[in-house]
């Protein structure tokens, strides 16, 4: 009994963190912790979609913080501007940056591999900031965008945590059926080797322009929201650290690995409160973190989770042919 | 638009070309030789920049003293991060993806330590020479000058250590075919560690010389780094002379966007450039010629 319990150690865990999450503002609610947790609920979605386009599609875009943004400003330019439900607004944000990023960066990239869509992707987020700057009028320059209305009038942080926590849960429950469908194994199948993928009659065009339209909805998606909790957004979205905290988070969950994503983003969005401390070393320690992980733990969180898992199977295994 | 601005816009053109030319040398070798992508090259370029202020203000020698111990510097430098980092890194199943992500991280960290160490405000290297030049309506300075005939030689030193040498001839052997390079007896991980060491050199250098044009904080580097990256694509991964040209060309559109449109839309030209040439010409101008 005890044994077979503990084979299901990950589902068991699964299950109590969720209910962990559900319950905790009811439970204790401090209004800070809740904050944290409600931008965890965005980061991880954000790194889940990083992860399924560059660790299940193995895109190598290193511009979702940008696909990000456009959909975070497209919401809030539209909200403010037309007092469009934010609803709506959200959803054309999320539309907004899935046109973009397939027009600019997907399209471009069905030509291209490797290293190539690494630089498109980077230097397509790099020039947003100059753009936004230019576009002051609209955008309100480097300054950003502020006082973008809430989700609804007088909407309380409890009211926003159970929103983002749908959200979180809706959006990770679509990665989870994209990767386990056919779609998420061609991506699979033409990450690991193209040519067989394509022997098999896999659409590599198809597949590629699927999976930027999707992670860049999404991820617009998520923006949109991001927006209407925090009500302001400036161009400093956009700069160094975001970038740099997703790419933790993808790195200490294990690329490539769907429960790592939203590992690492607990760990990342908890740990960073706990660098504030560190003050401006803190962006030298994610960096230096970054690295020690690869160098080290090249399989991040989930290599740790598979190496006790093993244990467990083994372990169960000697019992059965023992007794 | 009269002829004075143009031919005023294609000299500055040329002087920025220039020293975007041996600044994508660096990321130049490294891709051609080990087939990595440096994205720590910004700060690479920066510290090579630090590092000669540093000697120049702290210790208190002379401009060139200072310029050839900082070289000296970043050539150990480089050569201690590969054999340290990426050489095991290059070993691992999915290293192409990893060391990205590896120098991404290494780039932040030393970014972040030179604004600890030398603070966030702009530092300047003196210029070489003072004054200027006036040829009719056309004003250089001596400086810039100099900058154009220092790049100049320095590609010409480059090209003959390259193609007569027996390193250079070794690496350019590697970067053309592995096996074939092993095969003659050439050790691969000795020639990646060199052509890294030297690569970080060059990019130092230019980090030096976009210190005396312009100035240097810890984070223009990826300012520097991201047009090095369109100047790489733009030549031909891999291509020293492609790479070269690409960068003269680069820096007179860069100069012709400012004239025409203002300096804040650069960012979004090179963007538009660098979509044209990925749409156009994917293999740039050299089209797969190696280093």
């Amino acid at each position: 009994m005890m044994i077979a319990a503990m084979a299901h150690w990950k589902k068991i865990g699964i299950i109590l963190g969720l209910t962990f999450i559900a319950l905790y503002p009811l439970v204790h609610g401090d209004t800070y912790v809740m904050h944290i947790f409600i931008l965890f609920f965005i980061w991880a979605v954000v790194a889940s979609n990083w992860n399924l386009l560059m660790g299940y599609a193995g895109i190598f875009s290193l511009g979702n913080i940008g696909y990000f943004a456009i959909g975070a400003y497209a919401s809030g330019i539209l909200c403010k501007a037309f007092g469009w439900s934010p609803w709506v607004c959200i959803l054309m944000g999320g539309l907004a940056s899935m046109v973009c990023v397939t027009l600019f960066v997907g399209l471009p990239a069905l030509r291209l591999s490797g290293i190539y869509i690494a630089l498109l992707s980077l230097i397509f987020a790099d020039s947003l900031p100059t753009i936004l700057t230019q576009t002051r009028s609209i955008t309100g320059g480097a300054m950003g965008l502020h006082d973008i209305p809430p989700l609804f009038e007088g909407i309380t942080r409890l009211q926003s945590y159970y929103i983002n926590f749908a959200l979180f849960l809706v959006m990770l429950t679509i990665i989870y059926r994209t990767i386990h469908s056919s779609t998420g194994l061609a991506f699979v199948a033409l990450r690991d080797s193209r040519s067989f993928a394509k022997a098999l009659g896999v659409n590599e065009y198809k597949e590629k322009i699927k999976v930027f339209a999707l992670v860049s909805l999404l991820t617009g998606i998520t923006g949109g929201f991001y927006v209407h909790y925090l009500g302001d957004i400036s161009p400093t979205t956009l700069a160094i650290e975001p970038f740099l905290l997703a790419i933790a988070m993808m790195e200490m969950g294990g690329i490539g690995r769907f429960p790592g994503a939203v590992l690492g983003a607990v760990i990342i969005v908890f740990g960073n409160e706990f660098l504030r401390l560190a003050g401006t070393l803190r962006l030298a320690l994610l960096g230096a973190l970054i690295c020690a992980i690869i160098l080290f733990f090249p399989g991040g969180l989930m290599q740790f989770i598979d190496w006790i898992d093993l244990r467990l199977t083994r372990l169960k295994a000697r019992r059965a042919i023992s007794s | 638009m009269n002829i004075k601005e143009i031919i005023n816009t294609l000299v500055s053109g040329l002087i920025s070309g220039s020293l975007y030319a041996i600044m994508a040398l660096g990321l130049t070798i490294i891709y051609g030789v080990i087939h990595v992508f440096n994205f720590g090259h910004g700060i690479v370029a920066v510290l090579g920049g630090y590092f000669t202020w540093l000697f120049l203000t702290k210790l208190g020698l002379g401009l060139i003293p200072s310029i050839l111990l900082a070289l000296v510097f970043m050539f150990f430098f480089g050569l201690l991060l590969f054999k340290a980092t990426i050489n095991p890194l290059l070993k691992t199943p999915n290293w192409e993806f990893s060391t990205i992500i590896f120098l991404l991280g290494m780039g932040i960290l030393l970014e972040n330590l030179a604004l600890q160490a030398f603070g966030p405000r702009v530092k300047h290297i003196p210029a070489f020479f003072e004054g200027s030049l006036k040829i009719g309506f056309v004003r250089v300075n001596w400086h810039e000058i100099s900058l154009i005939g220092i790049v100049l030689v320095f590609i010409l030193i480059l090209n003959f250590f390259l193609k007569k040498t027996w390193f250079g001839q070794a690496m350019r052997a590697v970067a053309q075919d592995m096996d074939g390079a092993r095969i003659v007896g050439i050790s691969i991980t000795r020639i990646f560690g060199y052509a890294f060491a030297m690569a970080t050199m060059v990019t130092g250098f230019s980090g030096i010389l976009l210190g005396t044009k312009y100035y240097m904080t810890p984070h223009i580097g990826w300012d520097w780094m991201v047009k090095g990256f369109v100047i790489v694509v733009l030549g031909g991964l891999g291509s020293a002379t492609g790479a070269v040209y690409a960068a003269f060309i680069m820096g007179i559109a860069e100069a012709l966007a400012t004239l025409y449109l203002g300096s804040l839309w650069v960012w979004p030209i090179w963007f538009l450039i660098f979509v044209t040439i990925l749409l156009l010409r994917p293999q740039g101008l050299a089209g797969g010629r190696t280093l």
